[in-house]
């Protein structure tokens, strides 16, 4: 249990560091740099809390970017800068980059080098299984960070003052 | 507004900061409010096609009826989400301070000239972002530095290849090539536990989060072919990302 909680923190920290480092890339603005690193490692947290669970990854996700597109909307009062700008850094490192590149290798692979015909069946199950799991994955994650508008039914954080 | 001169002005004025909008990667339905409270402060009507290279406005003007149209081409996209925070924050200061055009102008031009992080920032950022990949899909502390280790040299490539004005995916490729590279060796000579997790982990840094994003964003909103064409390009920056990864597995015969 100790072990589970350990590992937990552990990668919700390095979560937070990789929203953090996308952020820099992205020139966010100085001010938000903290609350990039607070909300992607809290994203992390429930994401991988979840997983453990045997949640899918995309329900995961979906949960983890609701939870980041709810709690912009307070934080972007707070802070003066528009939810945009330190929601997407911190839902970043949940984007299925691995998911998306494993399904272009699948297809080379599948193109240039398997021969042997159960292998390329593998090949086949794994284009299809990892390029639709990205695709929900991106789903879930646009979804969650713009259900809050999506539900209020507004277009900007600050007519809801 | 008085005459055609500052008429012209107020197209141009706007132009920029669709432009600036868009190539600092703010999705569509952001871009169009943003024009929307601007317009309406200058007491004008626009109407506007925006898409990745080419924006096309319809300025009305509420008082004299008159009309100018323009077509704008797009300089190259470089992510700042600075620009977008103060063009934002700008356009409700302007609105609840009622700006004149010259207000507004300055305004945006102040914001052109913010600076980015230094390069040295950046590099330390983004190789220990990947670090914390490679520690979530569990890798170990050596992982870890093999993974800093390429996603530093890699980021220097690439930073250099945008200096000499490379093609953005072969930027992207020779970026990939060089992270997949320098990763390999650690699964070659066997470096930590999970050496393919450092390799898997080293080119994270390059994908296309953003343009993902604002493309399934402009999908909802019914800008759908905004949407798509960020989704296209998006998949040609995971191909190239892929391909250089591919091309490294390939030289060092490391299967899966």
């Amino acid at each position: 249990m100790i072990d589970l909680l350990l590992r937990l923190l552990e990668v919700s920290f390095w979560s937070g560091i990789a929203a953090l480092g996308f952020g820099i890339i992205f020139n966010v603005p100085k001010k938000t740099i903290f609350t990039i690193f607070l909300l992607g490692s809290s994203a992390g947290l429930i994401k991988f809390f979840l997983l453990y669970f045997d949640c899918h990854v995309a329900l995961s996700s979906l949960v983890a970017a609701t939870f980041v597109g709810f709690i912009s909307i307070p934080i972007a009062h707070k802070i003066h800068h528009p939810p945009v700008v330190f929601s997407i850094p911190a839902v970043i490192p949940m984007i299925p980059g691995y998911f998306a590149y494993e399904t272009i290798l699948s297809i080379m692979n599948f193109v240039f080098i398997e021969t042997d015909e159960g292998k390329r069946l593998m090949l086949i199950d794994a284009i299809f299984a990892n390029g639709f799991q990205m695709i929900y994955i991106l789903l879930s994650l646009t979804i969650g960070v713009s259900l809050p508008m999506l539900i209020l039914n507004k277009s900007s954080v600050k007519s809801l003052k | 507004m008085s005459n055609s001169e500052e008429f012209t002005k107020t197209a141009d004025l706007l132009l920029e900061i669709t432009t600036l909008l868009m190539i600092s990667g703010a999705n569509t339905e952001r871009i169009n409010l943003s024009i929307e409270r601007f317009s309406s402060i200058l007491n004008i009507d626009t109407h506007s096609w925006i898409n990745q290279k080419t924006i096309i406005m319809t300025l009305t003007d509420k008082s004299s009826q008159k009309t100018i149209t323009k077509v704008q081409n797009l300089p190259h996209h470089a992510l700042n989400f600075l620009t977008i925070s103060e063009i934002s924050k700008a356009s409700w200061t302007a609105t609840h301070e009622n700006w004149s055009l010259d207000e507004i102008k300055a305004e945006i031009e102040r914001i052109k000239n913010l600076g980015r992080y230094p390069k040295i920032v950046v590099l330390v950022a983004v190789s220990l972002a990947v670090a914390g990949f490679c520690n979530i899909f569990k890798g170990d502390y050596l992982n870890m530095l093999v993974a800093f280790i390429s996603a530093f040299i890699a980021l220097l490539v690439s930073q250099q290849a945008h200096k000499l004005k490379y093609n953005m995916y072969v930027r992207i490729f020779l970026a990939s090539l060089t992270a997949s590279l320098v990763a390999s060796l650690g699964v070659v000579f066997n470096i930590g536990t999970n050496p393919e997790t450092a390799l898997a982990t080293s080119i994270l840094f390059l994908v296309p989060g953003v343009a993902l994003i604002n493309s399934f964003t402009d999908l909802l909103e019914s800008n759908i072919l905004n949407g798509i064409v960020r989704f296209v390009v998006g998949t040609m920056t995971v191909l190239a990302i892929a391909t250089g990864l591919f091309v490294a597995m390939y030289i060092f015969s490391i299967n899966k």
